[in-house]
């Protein structure tokens, strides 16, 4: 079943003497339960296509369905609203809200849900654990080092229940022992969860982990490789 | 919302310096508001109060023309309507004749324009204290023929009490008023202006003095506080007397009204620059504290919280500065000005003596009227809104794309 399908995707952007294509019409379906690598040199338009599928930027033409849904013909509170509901974000700089500890942090997506606080308190509980930071619930991201707050922002991520999750270079600030263990832990929360992961990377430990590889170059799809990981 | 709250109050506490720096700039804005204004209104509630127990009162009802023509001749029967309001009415603390007339005095070798005062002895002491005020002699006793003479006039005379006073003005319709009188007290008021020429006499002798016989030239209404002062007026003018008008103190003293109007508004520029400045201040923290954390605000929109909502809890956490600021300058500024309210600083040396040469009596007075405390939360309140504006325009305009860049 396909969670996102994608059709004739374009992002331009005019600079004042030249049109840029970012994204150049791509077209490409992800099934459900998927652990996809979206790989490609700098300024390939890989960050570009994840942010539209994300349903961050608007594209120029095309369309992102999800679930179904096609989210840019959504309002913009309705898209924000979706996005909760349905994607997860893990990014780069972890970006976890400082004043709030690890757990609330997790929680904190629930309570915009309108969670009840005990289903909250019991996912919460249940998602560090299985992240492995079960111990450090209620510490703030300033005392957990980089790889533990990117387990916490894999735990936030993963707290809405979303239909995906987006991942743009989850590895890049991390040493090879904490990225290792991070891979080890999205690919068991993919397992476990069913959860569709989707990254962006240049990282050759995740594109190894990775069950398929889509290449894009120059805005456009270059390969689509399908991996048999197990 | 108690989440939201938590939230923002965290956020304050990322850089408390910089939220204890704008805070305490809220704190000391407010403090110095308060106690300039509360200097000021101390001040002229101090003199409004002097001159109306001393001379004015705060209400008077006079014969119409006496306003512009002060003189005996402009003299009147308090009508017995007007004492049935007076006397019925909760308010009025007390209620006094008065014959005011102007004379010559002189010691038979120097003579001094004065200002005679015919007083109800016992009912001026009790509206103005009159006799705490005596520095040398009695105080007079009704139906005394004798004066109580201010002090600076008495040392331009060279009298003292004891000595015969004489005195020569114009009586009723043109008749000659003239009199020898002993001095039998000298005072010194708080109203300066006050000690350099008024003789006060029994309203008696003042009547026999200028040949009015029961006239009067006005009576003096005190009244409770000064809110009571327009009730106590609409009655007053119920009363169907062609001959009379009645007065506040404002418009007896209108000179007085102007110099403290005129004292306002250069306070009011003042606060206004003080406020402006703390304005900027205030902005200056509110636009670093959305530039520094904009990627932050950019991940909560893309996680899924919506902009009116983040626009709440930013709004919160400058609202949290500026009750920081406000309530602390309220809670510390309250018992210093309620003390020195009650202990007003006396001043002494030269610089009694310039208050003295501008009118003053030579004390700092303050004021606790209600409105001194909440008006600069009220101004706080409006700066911190004006400087919401900024962050809902902020936000409203926050690119989640760009944020996540920055």
């Amino acid at each position: 079943m396909n969670v996102i399908e994608i059709k004739s995707l374009t992002k331009i952007y005019n600079s004042s003497e030249v049109q840029v294509k970012a994204v150049n019409g791509i077209d490409i379906n992800v099934k459900e339960g998927e652990f996809t690598a979206v790989v490609g040199p700098s300024g390939s338009g890989k960050t570009t296509f994840l942010n539209m599928l994300g349903g961050l930027d608007k594209p120029t033409s095309g369309e992102v369905k999800i679930g179904g849904v096609d989210i840019w013909s959504l309002t913009s509170r309705q898209l924000i609203d979706f996005r909760m509901n349905n994607i997860g974000f893990v990014f780069q700089s972890y970006n976890l809200i400082p004043v709030l500890t690890a757990g609330e942090n997790v929680e904190f997506i629930m309570q915009l849900q309108g969670k009840p606080k005990k289903e909250r308190a019991q996912r919460t509980k249940e998602l560090l654990e299985a992240v492995g930071i079960g111990d450090r619930i209620n510490s703030r991201p300033s005392k957990l080092s980089g790889g533990q707050q990117q387990r916490v922002a894999v735990a936030r991520a993963l707290a809405s229940k979303p239909e995906f999750i987006l991942a743009d270079e989850p590895t890049a600030n991390l040493d090879s022992k904490a990225t290792t263990s991070l891979l080890e832990l999205m690919s068991n929360m993919n397992k476990k969860y069913n959860t569709t992961f989707i990254f962006a990377t240049h990282d050759q430990r995740v594109m190894d982990k990775a069950r398929r590889i889509i290449t894009i170059e120059d805005g456009k799809i270059l390969k689509d490789e399908y991996f048999n990981r197990d | 919302m108690l989440n939201y709250v938590i939230i923002a109050w965290r956020n304050l506490w990322r850089n408390p310096r910089r939220t204890l720096i704008t805070s305490a700039s809220v704190f000391f804005g407010v403090f110095f508001a308060i106690m300039m204004t509360s200097i000021q209104k101390g001040s002229f509630e101090n003199m409004i109060e002097n001159m109306a127990r001393f001379y004015s009162g705060y209400i008077q009802i006079q014969e119409k023309e006496f306003m512009n023509t002060p003189g005996v001749n402009n003299s009147f029967e308090l009508s017995p309507e007007y004492k049935t309001v007076i006397n019925n009415n909760q308010s009025v603390t007390s209620s006094t004749k008065r014959v005011e007339t102007f004379a010559l005095a002189s010691n038979g070798e120097n003579s001094y324009p004065s200002f005679i005062i015919g007083i109800e002895p016992d009912k001026e002491d009790l509206k103005s204290g009159l006799s705490e005020h005596l520095i040398k002699g009695s105080y007079i006793n009704t139906n005394s023929v004798n004066l109580m003479v201010g002090h600076v006039l008495a040392e331009n005379l060279n009298i003292d009490t004891g000595d015969s006073l004489i005195l020569l003005g114009q009586g009723y319709h043109g008749v000659t008023a003239a009199g020898i009188y002993e001095v039998q007290g000298i005072f010194d008021f708080p109203l300066p202006a006050l000690n350099k020429q008024i003789i006060y006499m029994d309203i008696a002798n003042a009547q026999e003095f200028a040949s009015i016989q029961n006239r009067i030239t006005s009576n003096i209404i005190m009244v409770e506080s000064t809110d009571n002062i327009e009730e106590v007026i609409n009655e007053l003018k119920q009363v169907n007397d062609k001959d009379t008008n009645v007065y506040t103190w404002q418009e007896l003293m209108p000179e007085l009204l102007n110099l403290i109007e005129g004292k306002e508004s250069s306070s009011a520029m003042v606060k206004t620059l003080l406020f402006m400045i703390i304005g900027f201040g205030v902005w200056a923290t509110i636009m670093m504290m959305m530039h520094e954390r904009k990627r932050e605000l950019g991940v909560m929109i893309a996680i899924g919280f919506q902009k009116s909502k983040l626009l709440l809890l930013v709004l919160i956490e400058s609202a949290l500065i500026g009750i920081i600021g406000v309530v602390s300058g309220l809670i510390i500024s309250f018992p210093v000005f309620y003390y020195l309210f009650h202990n007003p600083i006396v001043v002494t040396g030269k610089m009694a003596e310039t208050y003295e040469s501008m009118g003053f009596e030579a004390k700092i007075a303050f004021s606790i009227n209600p409105e001194i405390f909440y008006n600069p939360a009220i101004i706080v309140l409006v700066i911190f809104m004006a400087v919401s504006l900024y962050q809902v325009f902020f936000i409203a305009g926050l690119n989640v794309v760009k944020s996540l860049k920055s």
